[in-house]
């Protein structure tokens, strides 16, 4: 949204404003000497000649104007409002907008006729700046282009939350948001990560994108630390299906709620940190803990916790991140125990990390061509509550993905990506991807 | 409630309050006369300036900074002392992903960039570009070569827009400095 700019002042107006500015900014009140004089006269006579110029544009109604960058835009050089002392232009409070997608194509080598090609996600995302302090976050995905009861697709309010300034340091929110967990799920648009697929720890061990209803209070300091603390809702442990193999591809995946009828019966709370107070340097860290039994019948204290710590370093040419994340689910076994005999039952743990390098290539005014390696650990069930002898399932085997690809940027925001996975583990197929992906 | 969850906000109760808060104004952090003495506290006042640009050098500006993302307003001033220029205050406006963010440079009339001023964010994300750190990446650059994205002024993970935008937005300010203010004084 481009805000209206400073209209020209009238003549007249403008004349006798600047002369009194410039009577008391360039006049001193002491005496001053004869070359000192001389050099306010100068400089007097230079502002007038300056005003006179101004004078001619206006009374031609020709607005002066500087040179645009872009043809979406045009910046206006212009005098201060005629005032004592200067203010911010003010803002039109107002609507604006923004959004985010991508296209993929995925091959799996062992098993072409499984290929697949999606428009993964369409995004639209809408704002509202009520005044200053206060502003409307929201945003629509639809995966997969089409929802219906015979469609693949789905139809999400992915964040829909009031935000406040509390002051210059700390605002607060409240709604529907996303959780400050990790490296991807705050920042999850196509172009801010390598890869035709978002990586597969902040997917199976941090269900990104993640979301929760509730407030949360977040800081920033001057020096680099930001730090959030949030109260919200939680899982539902009773959404587990034994019988789907859900809960192996994503524990917390599969018993998130989405605020969509959440049961809120627990809460739960979340505290993260994050330090960027060294140009290049990002460390952080979070925990996210709550009860997931929701008071229902045949669960009692089934506290879900996720922590994770993250960091990102890009010393010249190199970008560097790594990630641990490990999630531990508790009081699992008597619920097991009913589930004994179907495919997935309950992990008391499960965690992830990874490793990821990319260097830049090329870079140019408007693109980049960046080659990156990424190595991933990923285990959904790294460990079973004990529930008898010969009962209690074996942990999951650990699951390694080396992914190497390229991103490359061809015009602003707008990124082709292709890589190659190989996977490890659990007979998954290695598999090409391509992509694009845009955000505005 | 459980007993843990009670325990857990306290733990998490406790943590925001002992993380450092000041309370002061809004979303406006600093107020133009704050800035144009922050950028030159030697000035002993600011004239406010009109620049007007030939065709000609609107389009060497627009080769010379680069891609950039939509602008507000820009508001120019001489940094005076004593009769003499110091300098420039140059006030701008570029969108983050959204939202306009207001920030101000200076720049001494030998063509030295000071580092930038966040005058006021409105993105709900990205703010870290506020750290002192990162906008002082910005101070003492005296060329465009020099004002590059990720290589000169390094990206905020997590801030992605809002710091290549400013970064953007500080080039436009230079390349306009270069076109038409450079020999707009004799001192310079």
């Amino acid at each position: 949204m481009h805000p209206t700019p400073l209209r020209s002042r009238p003549l007249l107006n403008l004349l006798a404003v600047s002369v009194a500015t410039l009577s008391m900014t360039a006049l001193p009140a002491h005496a001053a000497t004869q070359e000192e004089l001389e050099a306010k006269v100068q400089a007097l006579a230079d502002e007038v000649g300056l005003l006179r110029s101004q004078l001619a544009k206006v009374t031609a109604d020709q607005r002066v104007a500087a040179a645009a960058p872009v043809s979406t835009f045009t910046p206006q050089t212009t005098a201060t409002p005629a005032r004592g002392v200067p203010e911010l232009p003010a803002r039109d409070p107002g609507l604006s907008f923004f959004g985010y997608g991508q296209i993929d194509y995925a091959r799996p080598t062992d098993n072409p006729s499984d290929s697949t090609a999606t428009v993964s996600r369409f995004v639209l995302g809408i704002n509202n700046q009520f005044d200053e302090r206060t502003r409307l976050v929201s945003e629509l995905e639809i995966e997969n282009t089409v929802s219906s009861a015979d469609d693949p697709g789905e139809v999400e309010v992915e964040q829909v939350y009031i935000e406040r300034d509390l002051n210059d340091q700390m605002i607060a929110k409240g709604g529907l948001f996303l959780i400050p967990s990790g490296l991807l799920n705050e920042n999850h648009e196509p172009t801010a990560y390598y890869g035709v697929l978002r990586n597969r720890v902040e997917t199976a061990i941090i269900p990104t994108t993640w979301r929760e209803g509730g407030a949360l209070v977040q800081g920033n300091t001057s020096y680099g630390l930001r730090w959030d603390v949030g109260i919200t809702t939680g899982f539902d442990l009773s959404k587990w299906d034994p019988a789907s193999p859900e809960g192996l591809e994503s524990p917390l995946g599969s018993i998130h709620q989405e605020l969509a009828l959440a049961k809120a019966s627990d809460l739960s709370g979340v505290l993260a940190v994050n330090y960027t107070g060294i140009p290049g340097l990002r460390l952080g860290a979070s925990i996210f803990s709550g009860d997931s039994s929701q008071g229902q019948a045949g669960f009692d204290d089934n506290r879900v916790t996720l922590w994770e710590t993250h960091a990102t370093w890009a010393p010249g040419p190199f970008e560097f991140a790594a990630l641990y994340a490990k999630g531990h689910i508790s009081n699992t076994a008597q619920i097991n125990a009913t589930f004994v005999g179907n495919p997935t039952l309950i992990p008391e743990s499960f965690f992830g990390w990874y490793v990821q390098a990319a260097y830049h290539l090329l870079e140019w005014q408007t693109g980049s061509l960046r080659p990156f390696m990424r190595f991933e650990r990923v285990n959904t069930a790294s460990d079973y509550a004990n529930i008898a002898p010969g009962l209690t399932p074996s942990s999951a085997d650990d699951l390694d993905i080396v992914t190497s690809g390229v991103n490359f940027q061809f015009a602003q925001n707008v990124v082709l990506k292709a890589d190659y996975q190989h996977f490890s583990g659990n007979g998954e197929s290695n598999q090409v991807n391509l992509g694009m992906g845009y955000q505005f | 409630m459980t007993d843990g969850d009670r325990g857990l906000f306290g733990l998490f109760s406790a943590a925001a309050l002992m993380l450092p808060a000041t309370v002061v104004a809004a979303a406006e952090y600093l107020s133009i006369d704050a800035a144009q003495r922050a950028l030159f506290p030697a000035a002993d006042s600011f004239v406010p300036i009109v620049v007007s640009l030939t065709p000609q050098q609107k389009q060497t500006i627009v080769e010379l900074a680069g891609p950039q993302p939509p602008h507000g307003t820009i508001q120019i001033w001489s940094a005076m002392q004593g009769g003499s220029v110091l300098g420039y205050v140059l006030m701008d406006e570029v969108i983050g992903r959204s939202a306009l963010i207001t920030y101000a440079t200076g720049i001494d009339i030998d063509g030295t960039l000071h580092a930038i001023e966040i005058l006021a964010y409105r993105e709900s994300h990205g703010a870290e570009i506020r750290n002192a750190a990162w906008r002082q990446q910005f101070a003492n650059k005296n060329d465009l070569a020099h004002l590059q994205f990720r290589a000169d002024i390094k990206n905020i993970s997590g801030a992605t827009l809002s710091s290549e935008h400013v970064t953007q937005g500080v080039r436009w300010i230079f390349a306009l400095w270069e076109t038409a203010l450079k020999n707009r004084h004799p001192e310079s």
